[in-house]
């Protein structure tokens, strides 16, 4: 089986049993239901971004990460250009960041997206439960709205 | 004066775990042990939840092997129930598991044991992990991540879901296998084997400069036990269990799951929270046995399929008798795998495979139930008793990472014991007593996972608290 590249991937991550950390999935599940008959978009969700990953995050000719933040305000949206890591991400073999993902993917694939952008909504809260903090479900509306637009700007 | 020597956490393994050393007063090893640190509670809070739960909630423990789990635990539900359940099922169920098998040796081999075996056992430790192998061989860096994405693929397109898969129940599996599935998983079979024969090229490349390592890596003679089909080769999902001595003896067999228990007993030690299984009749700790890749292989007669036949066959060149080596488990890890991919391709030509009949209903039909099956590191059981209403009153689970705790530990000390002289080790000797633990690939607790990048943290501490030397990284 050769691999078949997407033109854009969206990767999200995140946790839904750890309120605010299931934005990303939340956010990956709206897009999936918003562009469902889109073939250039492929959407993957996972707990964890893991060196499997790292195949669909280069060989995409526009790759968006999702994640939520623990180090922005409760809600704030935040759409940055992500770039590959230097050096190396150590001994953590069961997750890694979008920076790591994308240089993993280089080296072993000599490839690397046009774009790749990291887009996070920041964590109000991590406990163990479903749903989202007040700050993060209102953040939702803008969120999808931001996303969309950057999908179809990749798309476009 | 003694001294203790901490290795916490060992790193590179599925959970939490530490080594420690005990030197006597002239430096040498007194004692060593492998502690198990986390605590499993599934048996206790899964009383008093209905028995057809079980497989999902069991399969909860663990986040690399949760299939096996899922199909021990279904099957035990299946002895209460009273049902066999139907070929297809039994097929797909049989190609779930191989699945599960490659992507988690996959991950073993190259993510976890490869950095020893391709930068070495004194690399540096700042590099010595799968990206440093990424670096170093990009090829196998690749295979190796292909391989854990081709089990992960087939496990997500039979089951939906990578992980968890909720396809398996008591009876059965819940969908049976579209044609067009079945496409997709034969075209993904050619790249695979490309990959497993690079890798087990790459392992036969680099094997005899491990040749001091393999003397001392938990090298002794034991008992194995494996699953075994009838024709007496090698089984994942059914079959019976064979158990063989040192010298490849067959010391019980056919033991089916109802029976594991009574043949099959468990120690507790104070240094560890996970159990030590052990034959009965020999006792504890003369019955200890090991189970997994090297015990499947030293027990089958055949793999059944003619690629890991010739694999096998020459495997079984490496000692007269059972290989008792525990370096070993690495070799006989890729000739898994390559017999996963040949099997699966096998069941996808089965032409029952696309069958709709895929699950037998019932409900309880008997009080108590067992089922086993091979999970990726050995022998799974899973056992539990219900009320009449089919609540679960007592529950017991045997995994493979407690039936190889006893040559675990073992193993530690015989490490322990060549390497370390008059009080003295280096970085390179305590990652060589950790690479013991990881030949076995144990699995102390897949269902959580470190937070962050774990540190090796090895400190050297006086019989009066001062500290003497220490390691970090």
């Amino acid at each position: 089986m050769s691999f078949s590249p997407a033109r854009c991937v969206i990767l999200a991550c995140g946790n839904t049993l750890r309120e605010d950390d299931g934005v990303g999935p939340w956010l990956a599940q709206w897009a999936a239901a918003r562009f469902h008959a889109a073939p250039d978009l492929r959407i993957l969700s996972r707990q964890q971004w893991t060196p499997e990953l790292a195949e669909d995050a280069v060989r995409a000719e526009s790759v968006i990460f999702i994640d939520c933040s623990a180090e922005s305000a409760p809600g704030e949206l935040t759409l940055a250009p992500v770039a590959p890591a230097d050096g190396s991400p150590g001994l953590a073999t069961h997750h890694l960041d979008a920076a790591q993902l994308l240089s993993l993917g280089s080296q072993l694939y000599n490839s690397l997206p046009r774009t790749a952008l990291l887009f996070t909504v920041g964590a109000g809260s991590m406990e163990l439960r479903e749903g989202f903090s007040d700050a993060v479900q209102a953040a939702l509306p803008d969120a999808c709205r931001l996303l969309e637009q950057t999908v179809l700007q990749m798309l476009g | 004066m003694s001294q203790t020597i901490t290795i916490d956490p060992v790193t590179r393994l599925e959970g939490h775990g530490k080594i420690t050393i005990q030197l006597n007063g002239q430096g040498g090893v007194e004692d060593a042990h492998f502690h198990v640190t986390q605590v499993r509670g599934f048996e206790r809070f899964a009383q008093g939840r209905p028995f057809y739960e079980m497989p999902s909630l069991m399969a909860r423990i663990c986040g690399i092997c949760p299939v096996s789990h899922l199909i021990a635990s279904a099957k035990a539900c299946e002895a209460i129930m009273s049902v066999r359940i139907p070929h297809t099922a039994a097929q797909l169920r049989r190609m779930l598991n191989l699945a599960q098998m490659v992507q988690s040796h996959a991950l073993s081999f190259f993510y976890l044991a490869s950095p020893d075996l391709l930068l070495g056992m004194e690399s540096d430790p700042a590099s010595r992990h799968i990206f440093g192998v990424v670096s170093a061989k990009p090829e196998l860096g690749r295979a190796g991540i292909a391989l854990r994405r081709f089990g992960q693929h087939i496990i997500e397109l039979l089951g939906d879901k990578r992980i968890h898969p909720g396809w398996v129940v008591p009876g059965g599996v819940t969908e049976p296998l579209s044609p067009a599935k079945r496409d997709e998983i034969l075209a993904m079979i050619p790249e695979a084997y490309a990959n497993v024969k690079l890798a087990l090229a790459a392992y036969k490349q680099i094997a005899d400069s491990f040749k001091p390592e393999i003397e001392v890596f938990a090298n002794f003679p034991s008992l194995f036990m494996g699953l075994i089909n009838e024709d007496e080769s090698v089984e994942f999902t059914d079959g019976t269990l064979r158990l063989i001595d040192a010298k490849g003896n067959i010391v019980d067999d056919g033991i089916t799951a109802s029976r594991f228990t009574e043949v099959i007993g468990e120690a507790v030690e104070a240094y560890s929270y996970t159990k030590f299984a052990y034959y009965k009749p020999l006792g504890y700790p003369e019955g200890s046995y090991r189970v997994g890749p090297l015990a499947r292989l030293n027990i089958a007669k055949t793999m059944g399929t003619p690629l890991a036949d010739k694999e096998l066959a020459e495997f079984k060149q490496l000692a007269e008798g059972p290989v008792q080596g525990s370096f070993y488990y690495h070799h006989a890890r890729l000739v898994d795998m390559l017999y996963g991919i040949e099997k699966i391709e096998q069941i996808l030509s089965d032409p029952l495979i696309l069958d709709t009949h895929v699950r037998a209903t019932a409900g309880v039909n008997r009080l108590e139930g067992a089922g086993q099956a091979e999970a990726p590191r050995g022998t799974l059981m899973h056992n539990y008793k219900v009320d009449e209403n089919g609540l679960i009153t007592w529950a017991n689970l045997v995994i493979a990472t407690g039936q190889n705790n006893n040559a675990m530990n073992k193993g530690v000390l015989q490490a322990a014991r060549h390497y370390i002289k008059d009080g003295k080790f280096s970085e390179g000797i305590l990652n060589r007593i950790e690479a013991v633990v990881r030949t076995f690939d144990p699995c102390l607790s897949c269902s959580t996972h470190a937070f962050g990048q774990m540190p090796l943290d090895v400190t050297l501490i006086s019989a009066d608290g001062e500290i003497v030397d220490r390691v970090m990284r």
